[in-house]
């Protein structure tokens, strides 16, 4: 059969049993017809009905409710999700005749989705052992005159004997006379440590392996040996990910308005400035009313003390798009007309934690100032509920 | 105007860095792209064979025909020729070398677009369309584009 995707078409319909909900099933009723062409393809129905599913391989459709028809390539793509089933039909590459939505709807609630599971050739000890030799590292075993015992057991086990004299390494089959260590394990379990897939400690102090004689011996044969390399496996792909992080100079210069707010925070004083047109209190100031577009030279202090006009109560905070961080929540943001301001000019600042659940509009508020202000937005830590 | 009555006595300027983490991911091209250059000092363009044009830097389709050419890789040599050039005279953090410099398009050799390099080894005076350089690799690799330190006249 052709595969595409490492499947087949009879794969998908071969699997169609174990893969069907019978309980998401119960009250279907329906007579499905699949049509897979070109190489590889074929026709076959699925019989639902009082829960239970019937998949026959067919010469024609018949008695159908829907049928889908693809070439087969598509209809393993789909299958597979490799190729989303919305692009398939609207290019015409997949077909539905009857009830198209089924794709979409019926047959992902009682069908577990088909996967491929990647056929991995077994490696098995018997080919392991015979790169032994060519593994041996003789510089590393100076001196060293040892049998190694390997009792492998399952079906792919034997018994082994690894010979180390003489700055040189032999394999044999059976167990030679005068072992230093014999070492019990399933033919797999020792593959698996090859491979890197089990680690040897482990597997040690689950009972996964025994081993019988010198248990230091056994320890130091590894560095005697280079590493076991599956030849089956694919090498790597290296990719090329550059991570930097760049710092940008960044430069704010205060203006003698905002720098006017700033030398206010210091002396724990809000100073917002009054438009001479409208009157207007602006907080923080600026230059030119927004909205008589007239300069602005007076200024007031507000407050300190003020009310409530709106407030958030935040659960999920956004994380800081550079770091990820996400601040401690709940926190409030709360929206404070101060004493002296135009109405329509509140504020932001932040109420204090343990103020939150009984926070409400209309509530009267005071800052909590830093200790020491510096001239900065930090200076007020919060505003609390003034009672 | 103005300026002259504004109260200036709370003016301040803040000084300060913003970091700005980065990653650029190279693609599955553009990593074989670099990796030939880091380990095996090779320039690698990607071939159509239907347009009979190979590109530099690899790209996976073919811009005039549109077919997937991702696999069809050339080595490129190291030699070519001078097609266009900028001298880059000031300073700036990000730019790779000190200026003055060379900036240089280089059609190498088989290749059908030219490659964007630096240009070292003569004078900004000196330099001209149509002059043969060869590249120069760099001892210390970076995995990108200045793995291939600059260009040189032959």
């Amino acid at each position: 059969m052709t595969e595409y995707f490492g499947a087949t078409v009879a794969d998908i319909f071969n699997t169609m049993p174990e893969r069907f909900k019978p309980e998401e099933a119960k009250d279907v009723d329906i007579v499905i017809g699949y049509e897979a062409t070109g190489e590889g393809g074929g026709k076959w129905t699925a019989t639902i009905k009082h829960g239970t599913l019937k998949v026959e391989k067919v010469e024609e459709l018949k008695g159908c409710k829907t049928t889908i028809h693809a070439d087969a390539e598509i209809f393993v793509g789909v299958t597979l999700g490799k190729i989303t089933a919305i692009d398939a039909l609207t290019s015409q590459k997949l077909r539905v005749v009857g009830d198209a939505r089924l794709l979409m709807t019926l047959l992902p609630k009682i069908f577990v989705p088909f996967t491929v599971t990647p056929r991995k050739k077994a490696v098995s000890a018997r080919a392991i052992l015979a790169t032994v030799e060519s593994r041996f590292r003789p510089e590393k075993a100076e001196g060293v005159t040892m049998n190694i015992g390997y009792d492998l057991t399952g079906e792919n086990g034997g018994q082994w004997t690894l010979m180390i004299k003489d700055g040189r390494c032999t394999v044999r089959e059976g167990f030679a006379e005068d072992l230093a260590v014999k070492l019990i394990m399933d033919a797999d379990v020792y593959a698996g440590m090859m491979l890197g897939t089990i680690d040897g400690a482990s597997a040690f102090t689950s009972g996964q392996v025994r081993i019988e004689g010198d248990m230091m011996a056994a320890a130091a044969t590894t560095k005697f040996f280079h590493k076991y390399v599956d030849p089956n496996a694919a090498e790597a792909e290296e990719l090329i990910c550059l991570r930097v992080t760049n710092s940008i100079d960044q430069r704010f210069a205060s203006g003698p308005v905002m720098g006017r707010w700033f030398a206010g925070l210091k002396e724990k004083k809000f100073m917002a400035n009054k438009c001479p047109e409208c009157g207007r209190t602006q907080i923080p100031p600026r230059e030119i009313c927004a909205i008589c577009r007239v300069r602005v030279h007076e200024f007031v202090e507000l407050g300190p003390k003020g009310t409530v006009t709106n407030f958030d109560i935040v659960y999920f905070a956004s994380p800081d798009p550079l770091t990820g961080a996400v601040r401690d929540t709940p926190y409030t943001p709360i929206y404070v007309v101060l004493d002296g301001a135009s109405e329509q000019d509140a504020f932001a600042f932040e109420l204090k934690k343990e103020d939150i659940d009984r926070i409400k509009v209309g509530a009267k508020v005071r800052p909590v100032w830093a200790d020491k202000p510096t001239g900065s937005f930090r200076d007020v830590l919060y505003f609390e509920l003034d009672r | 105007m103005t300026c002259k009555h504004e109260d200036t006595r709370n003016c301040f300027v803040l000084e300060g860095k913003m970091a700005l983490p980065n990653q650029y991911f190279a693609g599955r091209l553009g990593s074989k792209f670099i990796i030939a250059l880091r380990d095996k000092k090779k320039i690698m363009g990607v071939r159509c064979q239907k347009c009979n044009k190979t590109f530099i830097p690899p790209r996976e389709y073919c811009e005039q025909c549109w077919s997937k050419i991702a696999e069809n890789w050339v080595d490129l040599g190291s030699e070519g020729e001078l097609v266009n050039f900028t001298v880059i005279r000031y300073n700036d953090k990000h730019l790779p070398k000190k200026a003055p410099y060379i900036l240089g398009q280089i059609k190498l050799t088989g290749a059908d677009t030219p490659l964007t390099h630096v240009i070292q080894g003569i004078d900004p005076k000196d330099v001209h369309v149509g002059m043969k350089v060869k590249a120069v690799f760099a001892e210390k690799t970076t995995n990108t584009i200045m793995d291939l330190d600059h260009f040189e006249p032959v």
